[in-house]
C-alpha cells in the first residue's frame, strides 16, 4: 500500500467543497470545458486510494439472460456452424466483421470493431466453468459469487468494496446505476453501495424538509433490516449530494441517445445507464466499481432479429460511454467488460432460436487492454453430453486479472483461489499469481 | 428550509437530535452492516426495544431512550395478531376493515380469509382491444383499483403471490388482454388444487408466448417451459436433470395459442395496417396432436407415452414439490428464514390433502410459527403491498394511476417482473433507489389527497401496533398535524415491514 502526501491528506468533503466551487466556475467554460475537470477528476481519483495500489475504475455489463456466444463472436469458417443453425447461421456469417480469417464480430458491433482496430478490445474465446448449470439463477448467482459450487453468498465486486476500499461513508465507491436493487455481484453485508435508477428523478421529491425529517427516521432502526434502511437512506443522501455537484459540472461528450429500436423491448436503459456511469467517473466521485444491465438475451425464439438488435444497442451505448469518457481524459483508467450467465445451444431450435448453453466469450474494452484474441474457441464438432460448448478458460481467471492487474485488488483472496492468467491487459498493475 | 409538499413540522427536529447537514457529511458508522445484523440476531426478541403500550398519542410523549436492537413483539395481544394477520394477507385494511377482523379475532378471520371466494373485479373493457393492444398502464391501474377497493384483498394478495410465481412479463407477451386474463385465470385458481392449477397455467396464453411453449414442436423442442416448470414453478433446482428438461420437453409440444373469433384490420402506423386477432371471450390454449411428439420419454425415473398431465402428475409425486412450494408460501408469509421443520410438517400436509392449497394456507395461518415474536417485521412489504396498504390506511381510493407509476422506482412494476424468477423478496427491496422512492410516494400521495386526511391519532396503534424506533416515537411527538404524522407513519421503516 502506498500513501502519497499532499492531495492525499484532505478529506472527502474537502473534495465535496471544492467541487461546489469547482461547478460553479465551470458553468461559465464552454469548448475548453473539458480539460479543467480532467485534471479535477483525476485528482480526486488518486485521492480515493483507501488502500488500493491505483486510481482504476471497473465497469461490469450484464447481458442478461444467457449471450449467444456464436452470435456475438461469429466462427467464419467452420462448416458445422450451418448444420446446426440452419435458420440462424446464414447472414450472421457471411455480414460478420472480420478479426481474422477465423472470427468475426457481429455485422451490428461496428463501434467495438473500430476500437478493436486500434487494439482496444480483447476478447476472451470460451468462457465457462465446470458442470455447469443452465438454469439462469443457478448460473448468474455463479457468476456473481465467483462460485460454481454456489456456496458463496457474498458478490465478487462487493467482496472487492469490502476487502480492497474503505467503502463506509463512501457510497458511491460501488454504484450499480440503471438499477433498482443491489446486483448480486455488488452484494456483500460489509460493504455500502448507491443504486441509482435514474440520476435525474433521484431525489426526495418533498425536497430537503423531507430530506431532513427522512435523516432523522433512519437512524438506529432497530431489526433486521433496520441498518439495511439506515444504510440506504445515509447513502442516499450524501449521493445526492454529490450528484448535485457532479451533474452541474458534467457535459457529456458523445450521443447516447438509442439509436436503436428493439424488437423486445428491454426495461433497462443501458445508455443512460452508462451516461450516469460517464458522469460519475469524469466527475470525481470516486466511484471505482460500477455495474450496469441489459436484458433480453433469453433467445429461445425469434433470435435472429432480436439479437442482431441487442448487438447493435449494446455497441451504440459503449461506443457513446468510451467516447465520452475518452474525451474527458479518463479513457486510460476505465476498464469495461461484459458478462453473462452462459451462452446458448449451438444447435437451433424450432421457434428460430437457442437454448441455453454454456461457454461464451467475454468481450473487455478500453485503453487498459492489450487488443487480441484470448482463450480458445470451443469446438462445434466436440460437443459435451448436452450438446453445448466446452469451456476452455475459467471466468475466475478473468475476474483475476481484472481485479489484480486492472483494480491492484488481492485476487486471491477474493476468489479464493488462483487461477491460469489470461493476460489481455497493456500493464498490470500487479500480479497476485 | 423549502417545506416539502405543504408538510408542516412545526420545528423540524428537536434540539440535540442530530441534523442532516445540507452539505455530504460522510456517514462513519461505528460498525459495519453485516455486525449490526448479526447482533440483531443475537439479541434475540425483546431486547432493549421500544416498545409503547397503549395507542394514544399521549403514550407516545416520553419514549424510551433506545439502543434498541430488535422489535418487542406486540403478538401476545389478540388485536395485534389480527392486524399481522392482515398486513400478511391483504395489504393491510381500511379502518372499517380493521374494526370486522378485530370484533371477529383471529380464528374467524383465519377462516374467512380461507373460505370467501374471490370477487371478480369489474370487466376490463379495453381487452376486447384487437392484437390485446393497449397500454399497460391501463391494465396496472385496473389491477390495482381492485386491490384498494375489493371486500376480498387476500384473493389480491394471493393472485400477486401467483403472479411472481408462475410468472409472465407483457413485454414478451406481446398481448395485453393475454396478461388480463392470466390475472383472472390466477385469480380463480389462486385456492384451489396445484394438480388443476398447474394444467390452467401450462395452456395459458400469456405462459404460452412467455415461456415459448406455443412454438416448441416434439419434432424440435423448446425446452424454455419445460425447464422453468421444473425449476421455478414447481421442485426446485437439483431434483431433475437435463435429460429430464429435455424429455418433458418433449412430451409438453403441441400447445397452441387459442383460435381468435375473427380478425380486425388496424392501422399500427401511418399508412400501414394489419390483420389482428380479436377474442370474444377468454380461453386456454389448444393442443394440436400434429405438432406434438409421438414416442415414448424417460421423464423422473419412468418410461413410456407422456403427455401433459402426465408430465404435471410425475412432478406432484416428487416429494420435492409439496417441500418447494410450501417453502415458497412460507417465505412470503411468515419468515424469510422458515425453519426446515417447520416447512416438512406444511409440506407434509398440503401433499396428504393432495396439494389443496386451501389446507395448506391454513396450517401456515394457523400455525403458532405464523404469530411468534420471532418472526415479528421480519418480512419486507413490496412495494405494491406498501403503497396499497398505504392508500387503503388513508382512506384514498383513487391512487391507483400514482402507485401504476411509482412501483417501478421501488422495483416493482406489475405485469413487468424482472425476470422468469418474479420478484425477489425482503432485503432486495431495500436499496437507496429503492427507500427515496418509497417515502416520495407518501410524499406525492399526501399531496394527492384533497380531501381531509383521517385522524392521525391513531395511526401509531392501528399501522405500526405501537412498537416504535425512538426515532419514529420522537418524529410523531414532533408532528404538528395529522399530515405531518401521517407522513412519518407512513415513511417510517416500521411500515414498510410487515
Amino acid at each position: 500500500m502506498t500513501r502519497e502526501i499532499g492531495i492525499n491528506q484532505l478529506k472527502r468533503r474537502d473534495f465535496l467543497k471544492a467541487g461546489l466551487v469547482f461547478g460553479a466556475g465551470a458553468a461559465g467554460l464552454a469548448a475548453g470545458y473539458a480539460a479543467v475537470p480532467d485534471a479535477f477528476a483525476r485528482a480526486v481519483y488518486a485521492a480515493k486510494r483507501e488502500g488500493m495500489t491505483n486510481d482504476n475504475v471497473l465497469v461490469m455489463i450484464q447481458l442478461a439472460g444467457g449471450n449467444d456466444g456464436l452470435r456475438t463472436v461469429v466462427p467464419l469458417a467452420d462448416p458445422s456452424l450451418h448444420d446446426l443453425r440452419p435458420k440462424l447461421s446464414g447472414p450472421m456469417v457471411s455480414q460478420a466483421l472480420p478479426l481474422n480469417s477465423q472470427f468475426g464480430l457481429n455485422h451490428n458491433l461496428g463501434q467495438l470493431k473500430g476500437l478493436w482496430d486500434r487494439g482496444k478490445v480483447a476478447i476472451v474465446q470460451g468462457v465457462g466453468y465446470p458442470n455447469p448449470t443452465f438454469s439462469h439463477f443457478e448460473s448468474i448467482r455463479i457468476w456473481e459469487t465467483g462460485d460454481p459450487t454456489r456456496r458463496q453468498v457474498d458478490g465478487w465486486l462487493g467482496k472487492t468494496l469490502a476487502t480492497a476500499y474503505d467503502s463506509n461513508g463512501h457510497p458511491l465507491t460501488g454504484c450499480a446505476c440503471g438499477a433498482t436493487d443491489v446486483p448480486g455481484a455488488l452484494r456483500d453485508l460489509q460493504a455500502t453501495m448507491t443504486v441509482i435508477q435514474n440520476q435525474k428523478t433521484f431525489g426526495f421529491s418533498g425536497g430537503s424538509a423531507v430530506e431532513a425529517a427522512v435523516g432523522a427516521l433512519y437512524k438506529g432502526t432497530p431489526g433486521i433490516y433496520g441498518a439495511l434502511f439506515d444504510t440506504a437512506i445515509a447513502t442516499a443522501t450524501e449521493t445526492m449530494a454529490t450528484l448535485r455537484t457532479s451533474a452541474a459540472s458534467y457535459q457529456p461528450m458523445a450521443d447516447y441517445s438509442d439509436k436503436v429500436q428493439l424488437v423486445y423491448s428491454s426495461k433497462n436503459q443501458l445508455a443512460a445507464a452508462l451516461q450516469l456511469a460517464a458522469e460519475l467517473i469524469v466527475t470525481g466521485t470516486g466511484v471505482k466499481l460500477l455495474h450496469v444491465t441489459l436484458g433480453g438475451f433469453d433467445t429461445h425464439y425469434t433470435e435472429l432479429n432480436r439479437h442482431d438488435d441487442l448487438m447493435g444497442y449494446l455497441d451504440s451505448a459503449v461506443g457513446a460511454f468510451y467516447q465520452d469518457l475518452a474525451a474527458h481524459g479518463m479513457a486510460d483508467k476505465v476498464l469495461i467488460a461484459t458478462w453473462s450467465e452462459f451462452g446458448r445451444r449451438p444447435k437451433e431450435n424450432a421457434s428460430g432460436g437457442t437454448d441455453h448453453g454454456a461457454a461464451a466469450p467475454l468481450i473487455l474494452i478500453g485503453d487498459p487492454v492489450k487488443g487480441g484474441l484470448y482463450g480458445d474457441s470451443p469446438s462445434l464438432t466436440s460437443l459435451d453430453a448436452t450438446g453445448n460448448l466446452k469451456y476452455a478458460v475459467d471466468f475466475r481467471s478473468v475476474y483475476q486479472e481484472i481485479l489484480g492487474g486492472h483494480l491492484g485488488a488481492d485476487s486471491s483472496k477474493i476468489l479464493g483461489a488462483t487461477f491460469d492468467s489470461v493476460p489481455f491487459l497493456k500493464a498490470p498493475v500487479s500480479s497476485s499469481v | 428550509m423549502r417545506g416539502g409538499a405543504g408538510l408542516n413540522w412545526g420545528m423540524s427536529l428537536a434540539p440535540g437530535q442530530e441534523k442532516v447537514a445540507s452539505t455530504a457529511e460522510p456517514v462513519h458508522r461505528g460498525i459495519t452492516r453485516r455486525q449490526a445484523l448479526a447482533a440483531a440476531l443475537a439479541t434475540g426478541v425483546g431486547v432493549g426495544a421500544v416498545r409503547l403500550l397503549g395507542g394514544s398519542m399521549q403514550s407516545l410523549a416520553k419514549p424510551k431512550a433506545g439502543t434498541a436492537m430488535d422489535w418487542v413483539s406486540p403478538l401476545g395481544s389478540e388485536s395485534a395478531r389480527v392486524m399481522q394477520l392482515l398486513r400478511r394477507t391483504s395489504f393491510g385494511y381500511t379502518p372499517a376493515q380493521l374494526d370486522a377482523a378485530l370484533s371477529d379475532g383471529f380464528n374467524k378471520t383465519v377462516d374467512r380469509l380461507i373460505e370467501t371466494n374471490p370477487v371478480e373485479p369489474a370487466a376490463f373493457a379495453a381487452a376486447t382491444t384487437p392484437g390485446g393492444r393497449f397500454a399497460v398502464g391501463q391494465l396496472q391501474q385496473w389491477w390495482l383499483d381492485q386491490m384498494i377497493r375489493t371486500t376480498t384483498p387476500f384473493a389480491e394478495s394471493m393472485t400477486l403471490f401467483w403472479h411472481g410465481h408462475f410468472t409472465s412479463d407483457y413485454r414478451k407477451v406481446a398481448d395485453d388482454t393475454f396478461m388480463y386474463w392470466q390475472n383472472l385465470t390466477w385469480r380463480r385458481m389462486s385456492m384451489t388444487n396445484l394438480r388443476s392449477m398447474l394444467m390452467q397455467v401450462t395452456t395459458d396464453p400469456a405462459m404460452l408466448r412467455y415461456l415459448d411453449l406455443a412454438t416448441s414442436t416434439g419434432q424440435s423442442p423448446n425446452e424454455n417451459y419445460s425447464r422453468e416448470l421444473m425449476e421455478l414453478f414447481t421442485m426446485g433446482p437439483g431434483n431433475y436433470t437435463e435429460t429430464d428438461v429435455r424429455e418433458s420437453a418433449k412430451a409438453l409440444a403441441g400447445w397452441v395459442l387459442p383460435q381468435p373469433d375473427s380478425t380486425a384490420t388496424v392501422t399500427v402506423a401511418t399508412g400501414v395496417t394489419r390483420q389482428l386477432p380479436v377474442y370474444s371471450t377468454q380461453r386456454p390454449g389448444i393442443f394440436n396432436t400434429r405438432r406434438a411428439f409421438k414416442g415414448s420419454v424417460t421423464y423422473l425415473g419412468k418410461t413410456g407415452p407422456l403427455d401433459t398431465q402426465g408430465v404435471v402428475d410425475r412432478i406432484l409425486a416428487q416429494p420435492a414439490t409439496a417441500q418447494f412450494i410450501a417453502t415458497k408460501v412460507a417465505e412470503h408469509f411468515v419468515a424469510a428464514q422458515p425453519g426446515a421443520g417447520y416447512v416438512k410438517t406444511l409440506a407434509d400436509a398440503f401433499r396428504r390433502s393432495n396439494y389443496d392449497m386451501k389446507t395448506l394456507m391454513r396450517a401456515m395461518f394457523t400455525s403458532p410459527e405464523f404469530n411468534s415474536a420471532q418472526s415479528y417485521r421480519t418480512l419486507v412489504k413490496s412495494p405494491a403491498d406498501f403503497m396499497v396498504h398505504a392508500a387503503r390506511a388513508l382512506g384514498a381510493t383513487n391512487l391507483s394511476t400514482l402507485i401504476a407509476g411509482a412501483g417501478s422506482g421501488m422495483g416493482q412494476s406489475l405485469f413487468d417482473p424482472p425476470d422468469v424468477g418474479g420478484w425477489p423478496n425482503n432485503e432486495s427491496w431495500i436499496s437507496s433507489n429503492t427507500v427515496v422512492e418509497r417515502v416520495n410516494f407518501v410524499t406525492s400521495a399526501l399531496a394527492q389527497i384533497k380531501t381531509p386526511l383521517p385522524s392521525a391519532t391513531e395511526a401509531a396503534h392501528q399501522q405500526l401496533d405501537s412498537v416504535l424506533s425512538s426515532q419514529t416515537a420522537s418524529l410523531l411527538n414532533q408532528a404538528a398535524d395529522d399530515r405531518a404524522r401521517w407522513f412519518i407513519t407512513l415513511a417510517s421503516p416500521e411500515f414498510q415491514l410487515k
